[in-house]
């Protein structure tokens, strides 16, 4: 198992390579125009001292292969620059907002799984019934709707119309109030963020449940006297669940990575809404510094789902030693 | 077939999480409540105003260059002189008095000796100094330092051969004395500027970074607690200020990327005053109020629409051909339909550019500009005269502009009213960065601006747009005659005679059509029903001390 998880430790270290090779290149001068230089200082004229001394301070005279290793070389001391915009180190400003990005994936993979899997046990046991119609047109619509429309829908049906109705409402514009984050605040935009991945676990449930439901041993486990309840809670859905959590685990690291939209709609205080930001600005080392971030944590995420997947199914770590 | 018993589970799932998310509404679906009981007509005292802005990059002086940060420092700082909100006049603020010498080259500011920084301090004149030098430094890379090149010493600061500003010396205590490399007869508004505030040196060496997150100043409000990196920077009164005392206890800056996402937060009562997204305005008109200044909001007169002193204009690059002719760039001027532009994209919001000046700046004289008025078949006669009849032989012109709100629905009505008069444009549309890349090197041919004011002053629109010295001179116009004058105005103590020589250089430059001013900005926002005399200046600042809350819960 040890040498199971070195190898694919060792296997992330190209791609991750890679990924920092590709953004760097993306971010430098010769790909995109405009001056580092006016990203930092601004558009208003300054004297020729101080533009020498922020290209000094940036290597901006040096050549593409020397900056890319200066930045590699911050990088692994878990240095990823200063903001050109805010003047402040990058991880500053990412770490703040990590934890709210953590907390909202989270919550959102929690619905994902809760109200996902319910709806697609239910439309599966109770196949071709309303509520199976009930679940197939609701997972067609959420997969259908784009996040912002869903995510603004949301706060002017439960924040405006609710409250203008004499309703109880959901405080949805307050998440950069003081009592952020508070349970209510995680409500809209998790469901949102979870929208389309919780119809694809609805689906995946009810179409996993439904072949499974049909094997041999599902009708001997009833023809021994079984009550359905047993036989679909004890033989039907462990051997239903396998794609379903692999799908969970996966989309996990697709919601961290996901989030951009959801917390633009929501003004969420996290990593999406700072990239956001730094893109429209240019500024490239927090929208560098957060990508790498998040492909990161995607890639821990994958490899403990990897982990995990190898307990479940001894099949996958043995693989190598059978060969 | 086997028949069990439903499972309870399949029943439980939706009703515990449909009464969760009931609970949890209930929760949080509470009024919020104030504690004052002031009875109805009068001032009433205390409350907290939530006040939407943008994500500031800083909200300390040497750094604020946004509008969003620098609304933050006018709450927190006071400079020598300030503007009044509706009016724009100078009024003394921490200098009681000040003068010029006769070419208005050096000027000396007498401090009133009452303001204290929050601290408890006194205010000083070397906390001016400290504070101006402090922007000059090129070790900080402010973006504002632009606010003090009149004064001497700021270029050797700036290439790093001084470390002090020579030009500005505190005499003593209450004085401060600025000496400038040239007459400049506007510098007394110059220092009017929210973010040419005093600073306490031994703050800032203290510990630099909390500084940048909780500023120590000397106006009215003090930062109450570190900035919540974007969510919000609260503001509360200063209770030993010494000028007029707020009426309400403090302020919430809210921080809002979007400005939907705001107008929402405002329908559902938890803003008291935000920006209103565009496409909402009439909407809001009949649901608010209109305010009649267009300033002020009170309750049933909330939507505030009042010009600002600020323009939007098309670039023509004079230094290429085509529009190196005088006669085609008159002929764009004339071609375009601003009104349509005004009524269309801008909701009849703004207005349409007569002049290079806003209306509000001293110096603004309706049709100032000679071919500003929207007139095709003059256009023609303009586009025939220097040699292209109809349009024909003209050659396709990029129309540069970079993607943000509105650009392109203006970009659109342009090209179709220059199709009009035989000129075909194409769209060469670009992120912000890469356009302004293009137009500060020249490589546009028709690009847009926009460009407000910092002080309410004549000389901020036409120096900085139409001198060939300037760098932000990016349509390239290169006139001397007009250099002449508007070096002349500037040396002018007396603001009268400054004004009129300023007009005449604005004549001038209208003639020759340099850049072509499409609209005049005006802000669209919104006041909550509880929020009373809340004024929101020109100059796009809001006065925070005057208003005053309704002791009910937000609208």
């Amino acid at each position: 198992m040890l040498a199971y998880i070195a190898r694919r430790v060792v296997q992330m270290i190209p791609v991750f390579i890679g990924i920092t090779v590709i953004l760097f290149l993306i971010r430098s001068p010769a790909i995109v125009p405009g001056d580092p230089v006016r990203m930092i200082v601004g558009e208003r004229a300054i004297s020729q001292a101080l533009y020498d001394q922020v290209v000094k301070e940036n290597a901006l005279d040096k050549p593409l292969y020397y900056q890319y290793g200066r930045y590699l070389t911050r990088l692994v001391q878990g240095d990823l620059g200063d903001s050109y915009q805010l003047k402040r180190p990058v991880t500053h400003i990412l770490f703040e907002k990590l934890p709210n990005t953590l907390k909202l994936a989270l919550v959102a993979l929690l619905i994902e799984t809760v109200i996902g899997l319910a709806a697609g046990i239910l439309s599966a046991v109770k196949k071709y019934s309303f509520w199976d119609m009930l679940v197939t047109l609701s997972t067609a619509i959420l997969v259908s709707v784009p996040v912002f429309w869903l995510g603004m829908g949301l706060q002017v049906l439960f924040g405006v119309k609710f409250k203008q109705w004499g309703l109880p409402y959901l405080p949805v514009y307050d998440m950069t109030s003081r009592d952020f984050s508070t349970v209510v605040h995680f409500i809209m935009p998790g469901f949102t963020l979870a929208s389309a991945s919780m119809a694809y676990a609805a689906r995946i449930t009810r179409s996993q449940l439904l072949e499974v439901m049909g094997q041999d041993y599902m009708r001997t486990a009833a023809a021994k006297g079984l009550s359905r309840r047993d036989v679909i809670w004890k033989h039907g859905m462990k051997n239903a669940m396998i794609p379903v959590v692999t799908f969970l685990g996966m989309d996990l690291g697709a919601m961290v990575g996901g989030t951009i939209l959801t917390e633009m709609v929501f003004n969420w205080p996290g990593v999406g809404l700072e990239i956001y930001n730094a893109i429209q600005l240019r500024d490239w080392p927090i929208v560098t510094g957060g990508v790498i971030v998040i492909v990161f944590m995607v890639m821990i995420i994958n490899l403990i789902v990897d982990i995990s997947y190898a307990f479940l199914d001894p099949r996958i770590r043995y693989t190598k030693a059978v060969k | 077939m086997v028949r069990t018993r439903k499972p309870a589970l399949y029943g439980i799932i939706p009703a515990l999480l449909l009464t969760g998310v009931l609970l949890a509404m209930t929760a949080c679906g509470q009024e919020p409540t104030t504690s004052t009981t002031a009875a109805g007509g009068e001032i009433q005292k205390g409350g907290t105003l939530v006040y939407q802005i943008g994500n500031p990059s800083f909200i300390e002086p040497t750094q604020a260059f946004e509008s969003e940060g620098i609304e933050i420092v006018q709450a927190v700082f006071d400079s020598l002189v300030q503007f009044d909100y509706l009016t724009n006049e100078l009024a003394p603020d921490v200098a009681a008095s000040w003068e010029a010498n006769e070419d208005a080259s050096v000027w000396t500011f007498h401090l009133s000796g009452e303001s204290t920084f929050h601290n408890g301090r006194k205010v000083t004149a070397a906390d001016f100094k400290y504070a101006w030098e402090r922007i000059c430094d090129p070790v900080n890379k402010s973006n504002i330092s632009y606010h003090l090149s009149a004064v001497k010493g700021f270029d050797e600061m700036g290439e790093g051969a001084a470390t002090e500003l020579s030009g500005v010396k505190a005499i003593d205590d209450e004085t401060l004395e600025v000496t400038l490399s040239y007459g400049y007869g506007d510098f007394e508004y110059v220092v009017g500027h929210p973010c040419l505030c005093p600073i306490p040196k031994e703050e800032v060496e203290k510990d630099a970074a909390a500084f940048a997150l909780k500023p120590i100043g000397n106006g009215p409000f003090m930062v109450s607690e570190p900035w919540a990196a974007s969510r919000y920077v609260r503001v509360v009164k200063y209770p030993d200020y010494k000028g007029t005392q707020p009426n309400i206890d403090g302020v919430e800056f809210k921080i809002f990327e979007d400005v939907e996402t705001a107008y929402l937060g405002f329908q559902a009562g938890s803003i008291d005053s935000t920006q209103i997204p565009p496409g909402n305005v009439n909407a809001a008109k009949t649901a608010y109020g209109v305010s009649p200044d267009g300033y002020t909001s009170n309750p049933g007169a909330q939507v505030q629409l009042g010009p600002e002193l600020a323009i939007y204009y098309m670039l023509l690059n004079n230094e290429a051909e085509p529009f190196d002719d005088p006669d085609v760039r008159r002929a764009v001027s004339l071609a375009i339909n601003r009104q349509a532009i005004c009524d269309i994209v801008h909701e009849g919001v703004r207005k349409p550019a007569d002049s290079f000046i806003p209306p509000g700046v001293a110096g603004y004289v309706p049709e100032a500009w000679a071919y500003s008025k929207y007139d095709v078949e003059a256009a023609k006669e303009h586009l025939a005269k220097a040699g292209y009849p109809d349009g024909a032989g003209f050659p396709i012109i990029k129309l540069s502009f970079n993607s943000g709100p509105g650009h392109e629905d203006i970009m659109t009505l342009v090209q179709a009213d220059l199709k009009a008069i035989g000129v075909t444009a194409e769209f060469d549309v670009s992120d912000a960065p890469t356009y302004w890349d293009k137009v500060q090197n020249g490589n546009y041919q028709i690009g847009r601006s926009g460009w407000g004011a910092d002080y309410p002053i004549i000389d901020s629109f036409v120096y900085s747009n139409l001198a060939s010295t300037s760098a932000d001179n990016f349509a390239n116009y290169n006139n001397p005659a007009l250099d002449e004058v508007i070096t002349a105005a500037r040396q002018i103590k007396a603001t009268d005679e400054r004004i009129k020589k300023y007009e005449e250089a604005v004549a001038m430059a209208g003639e020759d059509c340099p850049v072509v001013p499409i609209t005049f900005y005006a802000h669209s926002r919104v006041g909550s029903a509880r929020l009373h005399d809340f004024v929101h200046g020109g100059l796009g600042m809001s006065d925070f001390v005057s208003c005053w809350l309704e002791g009910a819960a937000a609208q």
